[in-house]
């Protein structure tokens, strides 16, 4: 057991130093065939990094002031992209991951609907084969990016006449095919809007871009949600991005708040629970790394630290006071240091709602904690292994009113 | 840098895991009216001993094992599971005041009968007020005329002392503080037992009447937080232990119990005070075991990572025994089940040395200077760069 980080001479540093220095002009490409995009994946992909090699990697180009490939294209980076690795054909993987990798398409998540948020597999987007091609129809909603995108993950159903999740499958859709159209949602920070409607009307995807066969869209699924959980461990308090309790405490010690009684031993008990969580995702990223499956235990990152990142974020702005209600980039002092959105404290505050409802509500993840690894007794979900199509609210549009998880 | 355990670590915590299963009774205590002197310490101790655990921590050139500290925590991790009773706390800390404190003499003298078994130290450093602060020491040690130096006074809630035939005190002694070796049989020793509330532990104050002691050569103020911070992982680490021995009892107890047709554990109000019980059981294990890591391996972090950890651990750890009360229901607060035994000892440890917000209050601190040396370094730096 060694907690130690890799010194700052550390010859691998030097050699990453070194090139970004010798290419100022590098582009996503150019990380992506560097092997700096996704260094744990194998090669060609990435090159077979461990997880010192990962940490050094994201480490020199943050230093260097580069967004992060990960922020600039998460979904390919994070959750999907490895999906092709088991799933995908050699075709698949040839055409969508190098201009996923190099950044050049931007992807999306289609899984969430307007009544289908936790309990994802109740989704009612169909996708029916006919012939050479499926036939897309339905709603999608929370999705981010997808007006950036290019292509979209989908999760839809392709046969109603099995239980729910065994129905399901996925797909790798242009998002600028006829018949999609995206809306945003405005979130209540009224900032940028992050989040976006997006309906499917007839919307045609050739059968070549199913992944995997018909039925697995559920499995593939669960493994890209888990990874999702693992890369959105990070310290930093949304979801991974913006600022961490080590930034509150300096914040806190440079604008002098900190020797206030009332806030202080608070600040400590964020700040430890900050550093422990810290030290959690260097282990999930040695699991990772390992290229172990990613298992439930990623849940259990973030469920400690969703909740953290929203005390964090409430301690910062309850040292403003007053002051703090005025829309305002400054509430703490914070350094220019790229850790992708949500980078200023005002903004984190008020977006710090959503961490607890995103990927899974705290209250999925909790069950999935205690049913998965505890082992504790599953609740039923009395639409579980009745047939999609004789469920009323399956086939009637209406809205869904067992509202069980799965 | 590598984040798990490696194969010599979980062969050490299995040995010791099977070990503690087979000897620890707990039985004894769960009898009304059962005290510490019920909770098996003359058994469990010769068997250590054998084991060599007494020599744990000794460094090799003085007879002991010379393990690390992660092989330590590892260990009292286990003790801390299965809540086994005996002077292990009281000689770890007697061996540390020895190293950190004593001459080469009297670490030639000590730490080999220490790591043969052939000693049980108690560490007499608190005041009767339980505060460790030199001010407050009702402890002074003084001159006669013959030269010799003899301590008169009292200190607070030394552990294991009335088990143990040796003690380390910290007493007030001319212009700095010093500790002193003394002799359980010396005339003027009297150990006053309290009805400590965790029965798996031997506490008492000591008061000393015109006693012989053995000035070690380091100051008090130099040796204490060196031996304190190793202190504190020990107690972390059994509060680690304690916390996932708490959790499996309560999720095998969720998992049968039954009311309403069901048992409790599909009900969501069990199920996420159990995921959250999980949660803080990682995070204790997990802070605990980079806090021995830093006592080994990194010094400038260890004070902070001692800190944070006895004062997670053992917070986390108060939570998860009265949650697992009340889990368990009225039959959880029964002196006939164990659950009274872990609620105890998790808030006997989280108070020992000091609070969990006094480690907090001096983690911030370490914080706030290390923050003012940067500042000053940096202004420092500007004043010599500027042109």
């Amino acid at each position: 057991m060694d907690f130690s980080l890799p010194a700052e001479d550390d010859p691998r540093r030097l050699e990453i130093r070194e090139w970004l220095a010798s290419h100022p002009e590098r582009s996503y490409r150019d990380l992506y065939e560097r092997g700096y995009t996704v260094p744990h994946w194998p090669r060609p992909w990435g090159l077979d990094a461990d997880p010192e090699q990962q940490i050094i990697v994201d480490d020199e180009l943050a230093r260097a002031g580069v967004r992060a490939p990960h922020h600039r294209n998460p979904v390919p980076i994070n959750n999907c992209g490895q999906s092709l690795l088991r799933f995908g054909t050699p075709a698949q993987q040839q055409r969508f991951l190098p201009p996923a990798l190099a950044c050049e398409e931007i992807w999306c998540m289609l899984f969430s609907e307007p009544s289908a948020g936790s309990d994802v597999g109740a989704l009612r987007t169909t996708a029916i084969r006919q012939g050479e091609h499926y036939v897309v129809r339905g709603q999608k909603m929370w999705t981010s990016l997808a007006d950036k995108a290019d292509i979209g993950v989908l999760v839809a159903r392709t046969d109603p006449n099995v239980p729910k999740h065994a129905g399901l499958s996925q797909f790798l859709v242009d998002m600028k095919s006829p018949g999609i159209t995206i809306r945003p949602i405005i979130d209540m920070t009224g900032e940028e809007s992050e989040y976006n409607e997006v309906f499917f009307d007839d919307v045609i995807v050739p059968a070549d871009r199913l992944l995997g066969q018909e039925g697995d869209g559920w499995k593939i699924c669960m493994q890209q949600l888990q990874t999702e959980r693992v890369a959105l461990s990070r310290p930093g308090v949304i979801w991974g991005s913006g600022p961490s309790a080590r930034e509150l405490l300096d914040g806190l010690i440079v604008s002098g708040r900190l020797a206030d009684p009332a806030l202080r031993d608070e600040a400590a008990r964020l700040y430890i629970e900050g550093e422990i969580l810290r030290l959690l995702a260097f282990r999930s990223l040695s699991d990772r790394m390992n290229a172990r499956t990613a298992g439930p235990e990623g849940a259990v990152r973030k469920m400690v630290a969703a909740p953290h990142g929203q005390r964090v974020l409430d301690l910062a702005k309850r040292s403003q006071g007053v002051a703090g209600m005025v829309k305002d980039r400054n509430v703490l002092p914070i350094s220019k240091a790229e850790r992708g959105p949500y980078s200023n404290w005002d903004h984190a505050y008020w977006w710090s709602p959503a961490v607890t409802l995103g990927v899974g509500t705290q209250e999925i993840l909790k069950n999935v904690v205690a049913e998965r690894i505890l082992g504790l007794p599953r609740d039923k979900d009395p639409t579980r292994h009745t047939p999609w199509s004789q469920l009323s609210s399956g086939v009637s549009g209406s809205p869904n009113e067992v509202g069980e998880r799965t | 840098m590598n984040f798990a355990l490696n194969d010599e670590h979980i062969l050490l915590r299995d040995t010791a895991q099977a070990f503690l299963r087979k000897e620890v009774e707990l039985q004894p205590l769960l009898v009304p009216g059962a005290t510490v002197r019920d909770a098996g310490y003359d058994r469990l101790w010769p068997k250590l001993v054998e084991l060599g655990w007494p020599a744990l921590v000794v460094p090799e050139e003085y007879g002991g094992l010379g393990m690390s500290m992660v092989d330590l925590a590892l260990i009292m991790k286990e003790c801390g599971r299965f809540l086994a009773a005996s002077p292990l706390f009281g000689t770890l800390a007697g061996s540390w005041a020895l190293m950190a404190a004593g001459s080469e003499a009297q670490k030639q003298t000590w730490l080999p009968v220490i790591a043969e078994g052939g000693a049980t130290f108690a560490l007499a450093v608190a005041n009767r007020d339980g505060s460790y602060e030199a001010p407050a020491r009702a402890m002074s040690a003084t001159a006669r005329a013959d030269g010799a130096v003899v301590l008169d006074g009292t200190s607070g809630f030394v552990v294991d002392a009335p088990v143990a035939n040796r003690f380390v005190v910290a007493a007030k002694h001319e212009r700095r503080d010093r500790f002193f070796l003394v002799d359980r049989q010396a005339a003027g020793v009297t150990i006053e037992p309290l009805a400590w509330r965790d029965p798996t532990r031997h506490v008492a104050h000591l008061h000393l009447q015109a006693v012989p002691g053995e000035a070690l050569e380091v100051g008090v103020e130099e040796s204490w937080p060196w031996i304190r911070d190793r202190l504190s992982l020990v107690l972390a680490a059994e509060s680690a232990g304690g916390l996932q021995a708490v959790l499996d009892d309560t999720v095998e107890y969720a998992k049968e119990r039954v009311a309403f047709g069901r048992p409790i554990g599909t009900y969501q109000s069990i199920k996420h005070a159990l995921a959250d019980m999980l949660a803080q059981s990682e995070c204790a294990g997990t802070a605990m075991l980079y806090a021995a890591w830093a006592l080994s391996d990194s010094p400038t972090e260890a004070s902070v990572a001692a800190a944070m950890a006895q004062s997670y651990a053992s917070d986390a750890y108060r939570e998860a025994t009265h949650r697992s009360i009340q889990i368990f229901g009225a039959i959880g607060f029964t002196w006939e089940m164990q659950n009274h035994l872990y609620y105890k000892r998790a808030r006997c440890n989280a108070e020992l040395l000091g609070s969990p917000a006094a480690h907090r209050e001096r983690m911030l601190c370490l914080l706030e200077e290390r923050e003012a040396e940067k500042a000053a370094t940096l202004a420092a730096l500007r004043q010599r760069c500027a042109p």
